[in-house]
């Protein structure tokens, strides 16, 4: 019973955390329209918060370089259990352009444990309301 | 029914813990969706703030290493058993079980002791954003308490009592004492939005500069408390105003509709500030607090004793 209710309420409050690991700032821009009067995310209890300890999910932007691997880590390691990972945009999937440059190291994956890729250069802000939304169905 | 059995539904149901909690979640989701209206956005659905506080509940409760750990899980329950405290002692819809000469000194007494332990907070987890945000707060707090109590006292004064249900049950003679102070009202909201910390007076949590504040460091359950404390002390504030200077229940035939309407005003007022103006530097605040605020108070003061009312 108590199970269900937690289940029920992680479902209606993901809060999210973002965090550029060294993309161009084009996904980040796309996150904030989420906040914008048009898309309004705070309608399915998502809200931004600005401190890893008060997160759920990890928003993470751009192909992780050398510099942000110790902090990506470290700011993964700071969020409260249950917690998920998202990669946004090409550079989060896969290291997208920077592929193979001397100081980038690749997607986020090669970090830490991604539960959700959502691909686009830069994604659309529809394209990351259906990863969160998959991400909560996965809770599930 | 037994004595002690009436104290604990007092204590637990009404006007303690049950009905303090559900007007919490209520003003916090009126006080999200108002915000959201005035955006252009639709807001979030009733049940979000239950919501917020289960997932919280059920998350991971980590504290930096070398944070007061005591400390840390303490001054949350002290803070929600201060607000809660004084809760009990408002009067609401003129109902008022444990009303006595002075509570009102007393409530403010217990209204600044959450501001005590949030600075507590954020001195004893460690980060460097709770440091600089508990110092705000500590700030804030000499900026808009002395105008605030000033303007609450003039309201004892003008209506001869120490005691809030007195103070409430003398304006349905008289006239409602924001009318005979609007100086003191505006002064005494002001000081409201300081004292919880909402925008544009947001400056111990500034999101933007300073992360979440005092509370960066707590997640899981005494973040949930801590939430809690904060949306039970706009409740408690809004209904001490609403006592003080809008005649509480008043003398109408609907005490507790009255009640209820003269509340959702004050917070609709709280909500449109905070969508309205942008957030002050600490410094800015501290000018309004002693140079603007606390004059008026004065000037409130002296004109109430002056004119030989109460």
């Amino acid at each position: 019973m108590w199970e269900s209710v937690v289940r029920w309420a992680r479902r209606k409050s993901p809060w999210v955390l973002h965090f550029n690991t060294g993309g161009c700032n084009g996904c980040d821009i796309e996150i904030l329209d989420l906040l914008t009067p048009r898309y309004d995310v705070e309608r399915l209890g998502i809200l931004k918060e600005a401190s890893p300890r008060h997160a759920d999910i990890l928003l993470c932007t751009g192909p992780v370089t050398r510099q942000s691997r110790d902090r990506l880590r470290r700011i993964y390691e700071q969020m409260p259990a249950p917690k998920w990972v998202m990669a946004i945009g090409s550079c989060g999937c896969s290291g997208g352009v920077f592929h193979g440059g001397y100081n980038v190291l690749g997607g986020i994956d090669q970090v830490l444990p991604v539960d959700i890729y959502v691909p686009g250069c830069p994604c659309r802000p529809e394209a990351i309301i259906a990863g969160i939304a998959q991400l909560l169905d996965m809770v599930e | 029914m037994p004595d002690w059995l009436i104290a604990l539904f007092h204590l637990l149901v009404f006007p303690g813990f049950g009905f303090l909690f559900l007007c919490a979640l209520a003003f916090q989701w009126i006080d999200r969706r108002v915000a959201a209206r005035l955006q252009g956005r639709v807001g979030p659905p009733w049940f979000q703030p239950l919501a917020d506080l289960i997932k919280l509940l059920a998350k991971e409760d980590i504290l930096p290493v070398g944070a007061d750990e005591l400390a840390c899980a303490v001054l949350p329950m002290v803070s929600l058993a201060a607000v809660l405290t004084a809760g009990l002692l408002i009067p609401v819809s003129g109902w008022k079980p444990n009303s006595f000469e002075g509570d009102l000194v007393v409530v403010l007494f217990l209204l600044s002791i959450p501001m005590l332990a949030y600075f507590l907070a954020g001195w004893l987890s460690i980060s460097v954003y709770s440091v600089v945000g508990g110092n705000r707060s500590l700030l804030q707090y000499f900026a808009y308490e002395v105008p605030f109590l000033m303007a609450l006292g003039g309201t004892a004064i003008v209506n001869g009592s120490w005691s809030i249900a007195s103070i409430a049950a003398r304006q349905s003679q008289t006239v409602w004492t924001m009318l005979m102070q609007p100086v003191g009202f505006l002064v005494a909201m002001i000081g409201l939005i300081g004292k919880l910390k909402r925008a544009p007076f947001d400056i111990p949590k500034a999101k933007s500069e300073i992360s979440a504040g005092p509370l960066t460091e707590f997640s899981g359950r005494k973040l949930a408390l801590w939430y809690l404390s904060r949306d039970m002390q706009t409740v408690v504030g809004v209904f001490l105003l609403v006592n003080l200077f809008l005649g509480g229940s008043g003398a109408m035939l609907l005490p507790a509709l009255s009640f209820v309407a003269k509340a959702l005003l004050l917070l609709l007022m709280l909500s449109v500030a905070s969508v309205l103006y942008a957030r002050l530097r600490i410094d800015q605040l501290v000018d309004v607090g002693w140079k603007v605020l606390a004059p008026l108070a004065l000037l409130q003061l002296l004109v109430t004793v002056w004119m030989g009312v109460g």
